[in-house]
C-alpha cells in the first residue's frame, strides 16, 4: 500500500513547538521530505523602534527581544553604549553583571529542560524544571523588581545595589541546586527513553557546523570547543575560572549532555563570584537624558546567551538617538538554513525534539 | 465612599460579579457552573505573556487545582488567551482559531498591550485595541503579569461565568459586520491567510 | 596583515576597535575581492552578519560584512556604501549558505536587491505594499495614526502639559499672596 503525500503546517497553535513560529511540512506518510520555516508572527519592528528613542529610552524596550533569558540583550547593549560613548564601569558593577547574566544563564536552561522533556512526553521533569526556575526568578524579583523583565543593566553599570544579605541567599541557592540537579540525571539525562529517542537524531556534522556559522551547544556538540566567553572575553571572565563542555556524536543527545554540564559550570562561576565580590560603587556619573549623546561611530559587541553567540551592531550619529541597532541573535541561521536541512529525511514525531534541542527562539529571528 | 480613578474603577468592575441572579431557571445555574469549574485553555502562546503561562500551569501556583488546564485542538478549548502584543500576522491565526472554536468560547486578554498598544504604541505591526477585533472577557495587565495575577483574571471569569455574564461569544456573531469591517480595514479583503493546498486529495493539491 | 591589504586595495581606511575587532571601508565593486582574500589567505571563514544602516543624509546605505577567524577571536568588519536608490548588490550565498536568510531580511527591510539570491520572499511581514520599514522616510508613527485608532481616555483625562502649568500658577499665586500679607502686616506694625 502506498504512503500519500500530504503537506501540513507544524503551525503557530500547536503544543509542540517553541515559541510562535510554524513549518510547513511536505510529508510522504511520516517522513518529511522538504521543510520551510515561516516566522514573522512576532514583529514589532524592533529596530525601528529604536530609532525612535533615546538611550534610557530604549532601555526599557530592547529586554523584550528575547523572551525566555532577556539579560544578554541589556547587557550587549549597555556594552554597546559603553564603548560608543567610552564609559567604564566599576568592577562591582562588572562582577554584579556577571552574576545576573549566569542566573539567567541556570534559568534559560531549566526552560529548555521543561520544553526538551515535554517533546518527548516525560511531563514530570517540566514540573520540576518550572519550579526550580521560580526559585531563581525570586531572586531576580528581590533584586531587580520584576520576575521576568527586568530592565536591570543599564549603560554606566547597574540600576541599583545588591540588597542586605542578598549574597547570602544566592550560595543557599547555589547549595540546593548542585544536590538537584543530580536528580534531574536520573529522570531526564539518564532516563532509557530519552536516550532511545534522542541518539543519532539530528545529526550535524563538524565542517558544516563551521562553515555555515552556526553557534553555541551546535558547535559545542560537533566537537568545537567556542565559546565567547573564552574566545573574547568581555566583563570579567578572563578572571574567573571554568571550562567548556564538548561532544562529538553531534546529535540531540550529545547537545543535551553539554547543556547539562553548563549548567554545572555556571554553578561554578557563580560561586567564584559571590566570594570575590569587590566593594564599591554601582553606577558612574552618567550624562542627563537628553544630553547624552553618542558619537558618530558603530560597532560590534556580542555575549554569549545560554543558546550560543548573541551579538548586536550599533551605530550613532551625534545626537541623542540610536542611529541603528541590529540584533543577529542565534536563532536566525539556526531556524531557517539549519532546520531546514535537518529535518529532511526525519519522521514527523521528532520536529519537536529536534527544534527543542536545537533551541530556536522566535522572537530575536524577527525582533 | 467615593475613591477615585483606578480604584473606584476596579470596584465597579468587581462590583456587580457577585450577583449570581442573572440566570432564568435552574438548569443555565447548573450548566455555568460545570462550564465554570472546567475550564480548558487553548495550547497558544501568541507573544511575550507565554513565558508567564508556564509557572501559572506548572506546580507552584497550580491552575489545574481551578479546574484550568491545556488543551492542544481549538475544538476542545474554552479560552484562548491572548498573551500580548498582536502582530497582522497572528491575529489572522488568532481570528481563524477564534472561529473554528465552538460556542461558549472565551477569550482572556493578557498584558497591557491588548489594552493600548503597550510599549509597542508606535509600531507599524501591531494592533493597538484588541476589542476592535475580537470580543474580550477579561483583561489582565500588567508587562508581564505574575502568574497570581493570572489566576486572578481566571477567578473573576469564572465568577462573571457562573453569573451568566460572559456572553462575549453572542456579542461576536449578532455584530460580526462590525468586527469583520475591522479586521478587513487592517488586513485586507482577505482576513483568512492562505492555505492553498487540500490536504485530503492524494498529492496534496499540486497537481490536480 | 594590514600592510597587504593597504597596497592591493589602496585604502588607508582600516580601524582597530577593540584588540578583536578590525573595520575597513572599501568600494563596492572590489568588496567581494576583499572577503575572498579575507577568507582565503586570512582564515576569516565564517560569515557572522551582514547589516545595513541608512545614511539619508549622505544618500547611501552603508552594507557591512561580519567575518570572523576560525579559532573565533578576531572579527573582521567590512562596509562598503551603496546607493539609495535602486539599491543593488551581489549575493554572498554562493559561498556562505546564511547570507542567504541575512540578504532576504535585508531587501524586505530596506528593498536592497540581491542579485543572484533564490529566496527573496517575505521573511516577517505579510502583504506589505507600502514602503519597506527600516528606510528613514518611512515614519512609523505616522503610519500608526493613519491605519488604527487608540483607545479614547477616560472622562476626567487632562493634558499634562496644561495642568502643570496651572498648578504652577497657583503655587505662584499662593506664593505671592503670602508676600503681599507679610509685606502689608509689617507696614501695619510700623
Amino acid at each position: 500500500m502506498e504512503n500519500k503525500h500530504i503537506t501540513i503546517f507544524h503551525g503557530p497553535q500547536h503544543p509542540g513547538i517553541t515559541g510562535n513560529m510554524s513549518i510547513e511540512l511536505d510529508l510522504l506518510g511520516e517522513t518529511i521530505q522538504k521543510a520551510t520555516t515561516h516566522v514573522g508572527y512576532l514583529h514589532r519592528g524592533f529596530e525601528k523602534l529604536i530609532e525612535r528613542r533615546t538611550v534610557i529610552q530604549a532601555f526599557t524596550i530592547v529586554c523584550r527581544i528575547c523572551v525566555p533569558e532577556p539579560d544578554p540583550n541589556e547587557a550587549n547593549f549597555a556594552m554597546a553604549v559603553e564603548e560608543l560613548a567610552g564609559l567604564e564601569v566599576t568592577p562591582r558593577a562588572q562582577y554584579i553583571r556577571v552574576m545576573v547574566l549566569e542566573l539567567s544563564r541556570l534559568a534559560a536552561q531549566f526552560l529548555w529542560m521543561a520544553g526538551q522533556s515535554g517533546s518527548i512526553g516525560l511531563y514530570a521533569v517540566g514540573q520540576w524544571a518550572i519550579a526550580d526556575r521560580d526559585r531563581i526568578l525570586d531572586l531576580f524579583e528581590e533584586l531587580t523588581g520584576a520576575r521576568v523583565y527586568h530592565m536591570y543593566i543599564y549603560p554606566g553599570g547597574v540600576r541599583r545595589d545588591l540588597p542586605k544579605d542578598f549574597l547570602q541567599r544566592v550560595s543557599e541557592l547555589l547549595e540546593y541546586m548542585k544536590k538537584r540537579l543530580n536528580d534531574y540525571d536520573d529522570i531526564f539525562i539518564n532516563n532509557a527513553s530519552f536516550k532511545n529517542r534522542a541518539i543519532g537524531v539530528g545529526v550535524i556534522s563538524k565542517e558544516e557546523a563551521i562553515a555555515n556559522g552556526y553557534v553555541g551547544q551546535v558547535l559545542r556538540g560537533c566537537g568545537v570547543k567556542a565559546d565567547v566567553r573564552k574566545d573574547a572575553p568581555y566583563l570579567v571572565y578572563s578572571e574567573l575560572e571554568f571550562e567548556v563542555p564538548t561532544q562529538t556524536a553531534g546529535d540531540v543527545y550529545a547537545r543535551a549532555l553539554v547543556r547539562r554540564a553548563e549548567m554545572d559550570q555556571s554553578l561554578h562561576i557563580l560561586e567564584q563570584v559571590v566570594a570575590k565580590m569587590p566593594e564599591g560603587e554601582v553606577m558612574i556619573k552618567m550624562p542627563t537624558h537628553r544630553k547624552f549623546k553618542l558619537p558618530k561611530d558603530d560597532t560590534w559587541v556580542k555575549v554569549e546567551s545560554a543558546r550560543g553567540e548573541f551579538a548586536y551592531y550599533m551605530a550613532g550619529d551625534g545626537s541623542e538617538k540610536i542611529r541603528r541597532m541590529q540584533v543577529r541573535g542565534p536563532s536566525l541561521v539556526h531556524a531557517y538554513t539549519l532546520l531546514e536541512d535537518l529535518l529532511v529525511g526525519a519522521e514527523l514525531s521528532d520536529v519537536a525534539l529536534i527544534m527543542n534541542s536545537l533551541g530556536i527562539c522566535p522572537p530575536e529571528i524577527e525582533r | 465612599m467615593e475613591h477615585n480613578g483606578f480604584i473606584q474603577e476596579q470596584k465597579t468592575l468587581e462590583g456587580d460579579l457577585n450577583s449570581e441572579t442573572s440566570h432564568r431557571n435552574s438548569v443555565d445555574y447548573l450548566m455555568n457552573w460545570f462550564r465554570k469549574q472546567s475550564i480548558f485553555v487553548l495550547a497558544y502562546g501568541t507573544g511575550c505573556g507565554a513565558i508567564e503561562m508556564p509557572p501559572t500551569f506548572t506546580s507552584r501556583y497550580d491552575a489545574e487545582r481551578l479546574g484550568i488546564r491545556g488543551a492542544a485542538t481549538p475544538r476542545q478549548a474554552d479560552v484562548i488567551i491572548v498573551s500580548g502584543y498582536c502582530s497582522y500576522k497572528t491575529l489572522r491565526r488568532i481570528i481563524r482559531t477564534y472561529e473554528q472554536m465552538s460556542n461558549p468560547k472565551y477569550v482572556l486578554a493578557l498584558g497591557s498591550c491588548t489594552v493600548n498598544g503597550g510599549m509597542y504604541w508606535d509600531s507599524y505591526n501591531t494592533i493597538k485595541k484588541l476589542e476592535d477585533y475580537l470580543p474580550v472577557d477579561m483583561y489582565v495587565n500588567g508587562c508581564m503579569p505574575r502568574p497570581e495575577s493570572i489566576l486572578e483574571g481566571f477567578i473573576a471569569l469564572q465568577k462573571e461565568i457562573g453569573a451568566g455574564k460572559a456572553t462575549a461569544w453572542q456579542k461576536y456573531e449578532d455584530n460580526y459586520e462590525f468586527y469583520r469591517k475591522n479586521q478587513e480595514a487592517v488586513l485586507g479583503k482577505k482576513v483568512e491567510p492562505a492555505y492553498d493546498t487540500d490536504w485530503y486529495l492524494y498529492d496534496g493539491g499540486h497537481n490536480v | 596583515m594590514f600592510n597587504k591589504i593597504k597596497s592591493h586595495f589602496a585604502t588607508d581606511d582600516i580601524e582597530v576597535k577593540r584588540e578583536d575587532l578590525y573595520k575597513v571601508t572599501i568600494k563596492r565593486d572590489r568588496l567581494f575581492e576583499l572577503i575572498t582574500m579575507l577568507r582565503n589567505e586570512f582564515d576569516y571563514k565564517t560569515l557572522n552578519a551582514i547589516t545595513c544602516t541608512d545614511w539619508i543624509e549622505e544618500g547611501h546605505f552603508a552594507l557591512s560584512y561580519m567575518l570572523t577567524t576560525l579559532d573565533r577571536k578576531h572579527t573582521f568588519m567590512v562596509q562598503t556604501m551603496i546607493n539609495r536608490e535602486n539599491a543593488s548588490m551581489k549575493t554572498l550565498s554562493h559561498a556562505c549558505k546564511q547570507a542567504q536568510i541575512m540578504e532576504r531580511d535585508l531587501h524586505e527591510m530596506y528593498g536592497i536587491d540581491f542579485i543572484g539570491n533564490k529566496n527573496l520572499k517575505e521573511l516577517s511581514l505579510e502583504n506589505w505594499v507600502h514602503t519597506p520599514p527600516l528606510r528613514r522616510e518611512f515614519d512609523t508613527l505616522e503610519f500608526v495614526n493613519n491605519t488604527l485608532t487608540f483607545r479614547e481616555g477616560r472622562e476626567d483625562n487632562v493634558d499634562t502639559k496644561v495642568e502643570m502649568k496651572r498648578l504652577r500658577a497657583l503655587k505662584k499665586a499662593a506664593k505671592k499672596a503670602k508676600e503681599d500679607a507679610k509685606a502689608k502686616e509689617l507696614e501695619d506694625g510700623k
